[in-house]
């Protein structure tokens, strides 16, 4: 079966602490619930959340809807941004299987990055072999006025910001990851096709903003 | 035994400001020695003991009440059968457990072996309550209760809407059809049907088929085509792709046409029983017709003088199948001009066959552009032959339709013929990928002639369903036994399917 791959990418780093922390907890299982609801996601896609503060990690490897269970996830550190993605790179590598003469390949992975800080680390290596992957899009999401939009829209052209990192906003935030990949989701098994950029995803709720 | 005392007493002592010197030491150590006092400080340290492991256990439950703890996911209606692994989970210390909040689930818990158990009979995110003991907690005291959150997947099987599809809707098609007619010689079963994703949201099938006999010429022709999800239109594109292969060759297969080819194929055959030709394979790529001009697909490019048999078959069917290949292509643009849209709208894949019988056997014919397959056995299921190669791309997704204009002037073009003679056929097939995905999964098994044997025995009710398609029959019983038998469960194939088999 081919498998639509979710990676998100989420900002742990210290001054995520609190509220956001909380808000992207919540916001990741809400997301799961509904996503559950949904034949055709439910069936095919498959999610890894990696977090990034003073070390990225997998802390969920890519995981089918339906086994999968949210971690306790603490905020903390500094913010490696440019390992989260040299690792969500090589993850795209090892775990979604491409297309051969004897496997049906995956779908192309989407990405969802949020941070709301400054990346600490050599982020522009991880950006350059990140660029090496095919993804089907990356969103990256600035939360709060702590983040760079012109550093995410070195990583991907989709870049969306938020006013403030509360628990409203990120919770709206997830609302739009939910129904984006819901319609990835049904696109692939509808004919397939992929969805190729955020043009194709339902339109951002008023918190979002699009960065030109 | 006496050192530990002394030192024990001196340290209650020193807590009480009572010490002593090397003047009054001595009353220390007869007070030590007292059979009494012994006793005393023994029932002291065994008490203290106690308190100790009682903060202990209650440290330990505390860490334990705030551990993450999750069982594994349940899905409604699916046999669940878990062992909790409490070592793994860091809880070796836990010495009795029991559930509470299972049983309505239709799950139980046994604590010997430490396993839930039971097929669910609702779905949701539960809450339910574990309660255990810990190693040093008294045998009867009240078990420790913790809340975990418990998943139990709807079965997806229950998620699907069946909505029905707009009927004012300009493009409307039926959502599931299926038909069986004489062919020729031969019978043709077919069905299309609606795929769970498109009924999920009420919207149309796609997939389209047709197919015609000409008694005139001996010629039958069945068409399929798969309407692009992406592309709006593309319901109407599969329609009109397979109903214009049809209207082709019933207007450009004259007589004297397929009189033309009958004299060629007839050498051919005597080329062969002579061993004087090889086997041909695809068409002849140093024969090709050019359809790069728009405006005259009649012109022919042979870019060798050397005219063999096997050459001029080539030509013919390259340049007959290929025309109508492209008048499919003009129909299609035609229409997307005339109703003010892109030809992208009506994206659609397609393949044909058409096959004929001769004193010597079948002649079968196809094309096809996309990734649908068409695929021929021999009459004692031994042989068989893939006709078309799949269109398909890296990471899935990359298929051709033939409302693409770049197909025509592809170097590939002339591959997408195919060619083949048979004694007899026990089934010509042609399928959509809602069908191919699901049974063949991947390319390469196409090109085994065991996997469509395989399939063979699915149709014949070897499937979890015990379903049958009835060829016997002969009848539209047969094609509504397809229909039936297309309803087949396959996780992530939810496509429309289209199935034509000629037998």
């Amino acid at each position: 079966m081919r498998r639509l791959p979710v990676y998100l990418l989420l900002d742990t780093s210290g001054s995520m602490s609190g509220e956001p922390i909380e808000a992207v907890k919540n916001g990741v299982q809400v997301m799961i619930s509904l996503l559950r609801q949904n034949p055709q996601a439910i069936e095919t896609a498959f999610l890894s959340v990696i977090t990034f503060d003073s070390v990225a990690q997998q802390i969920i490897p890519l995981t089918d809807l339906a086994s999968f269970q949210m971690v306790d996830i603490r905020a903390t550190g500094t913010t490696a941004l440019g390992e989260a993605l040299k690792l969500v790179s090589t993850k795209i590598d090892t775990e979604v299987a491409k297309t051969t003469t004897e496997q049906k390949g995956d779908w192309k992975p989407l990405v969802f990055i949020m941070t709301d800080g400054i990346p600490t680390d050599d982020w522009q290596s991880g950006v350059a072999e990140f660029k090496k992957r095919k993804t089907s899009f990356t969103v990256a999401c600035a939360a709060g006025s702590g983040a760079d939009t012109s550093i995410l829209k070195q990583i991907t052209n989709d870049v969306v910001s938020l006013d403030n990192a509360d628990s409203a906003s990120i919770a709206k935030f997830f609302q739009w990851v939910t129904a984006s990949i819901g319609v990835s989701s049904t696109k692939v098994e509808d004919g397939g096709k992929e969805i190729s950029g955020i043009n194709e995803l339902p339109p951002p709720p008023a918190e979002l903003n699009i960065v030109v | 035994m006496k050192k530990r005392l002394e030192s024990y007493i001196t340290k209650i002592l020193a807590n009480e400001n009572i010490s002593f010197s090397d003047k009054n030491k001595i009353v220390l150590e007869d007070f030590v020695a007292d059979e009494d006092n012994i006793s005393s400080m023994q029932i002291i340290i065994g008490q203290q003991e106690e308190l100790k492991t009682r903060i202990m256990s209650k440290l330990r439950i505390f860490e334990i009440q705030n551990q993450h703890i999750q069982i594994p996911n349940a899905t409604f209606g699916k046999e669940y059968n878990v062992k909790l692994d409490f070592v793994k989970l860091g809880l070796n210390d836990i010495v009795l457990t029991e559930f509470e909040g299972l049983e309505d689930k239709n799950l139980i818990y046994d604590n010997e072996t430490e396993t839930i158990s039971g097929v669910p009979n609702q779905s949701g995110d539960f809450k339910i309550k574990f309660k255990y003991r810990i190693k040093g907690e008294l045998d009867d005291s009240k078990l420790n209760e913790k809340i975990l959150s418990f998943i139990i997947n709807a079965n997806p099987k229950d998620l699907w809407k069946d909505l029905p599809s707009d009927q004012q809707d300009k493009y409307w098609k039926e959502n599931n059809v299926f038909t069986f007619e004489k062919l020729g010689y031969k019978n043709i079963a077919v069905a299309s049907k609606r795929g769970r994703s498109h009924a999920n949201v009420g919207s149309f099938r796609d997939d389209d088929f047709s197919f015609k006999h000409f008694d005139q010429t001996g010629w039958s022709v069945v068409a399929v085509s798969d309407g692009a999800g992406s592309a709006k239109y593309s319901r109407k594109g599969s329609e009109l792709a397979c109903a214009k292969v049809i209207n082709y060759f019933e207007n450009e297969l004259t007589s004297e046409l397929s009189t033309k080819f009958d004299t060629l194929i007839s050498s051919y055959h005597q080329e062969l029983n002579n061993g004087n030709t090889a086997v041909l394979n695809n068409v002849d790529k140093s024969e090709e017709a050019d359809f790069k001009d728009e405006n005259d697909v009649e012109v022919l490019e042979v870019k060798e003088e050397k005219v063999s048999i096997q050459s001029e078959i080539s030509k013919f069917i390259y340049s007959n199948l290929g025309a109508c290949a492209k008048a499919v292509y003009n129909c299609l643009e035609e229409f997307s001009i005339k109703n003010e849209f892109s030809i992208k709208d009506l994206h659609s894949t397609l393949i044909f066959s058409l096959f004929k019988k001769y004193d010597f056997g079948y002649v079968v014919l196809s094309f096809g552009v996309g990734d649908c397959p068409i695929g021929i056995l021999n009459k004692d299921f031994t042989e068989f032959k893939l006709m078309n190669w799949l269109d398909v791309g890296d990471f899935g997704g990359g298929t051709r339709f033939i409302t693409m204009p770049e197909i025509f002037v592809s170097d590939k073009f002339s591959t997408r013929f195919g060619f083949k003679i048979i004694d007899d056929f026990s089934y010509l097939i042609l399928m959509t990928d809602g069908i191919y995905d699901a049974k063949f999964v991947v390319e390469a098994n196409l090109e085994k002639l065991e996997k469509w044997n395989e399939f063979l025995a699915d149709l014949g009710g070897h499937n979890d369903d015990k379903i049958k398609v009835d060829f016997e029959k002969r009848s539209i019983e047969t094609a509504e036994s397809l229909s039936k038998w297309m309803d087949f469960w396959s996780p992530g194939n939810h496509d429309d399917r289209t199935l034509a088999l000629i037998y």
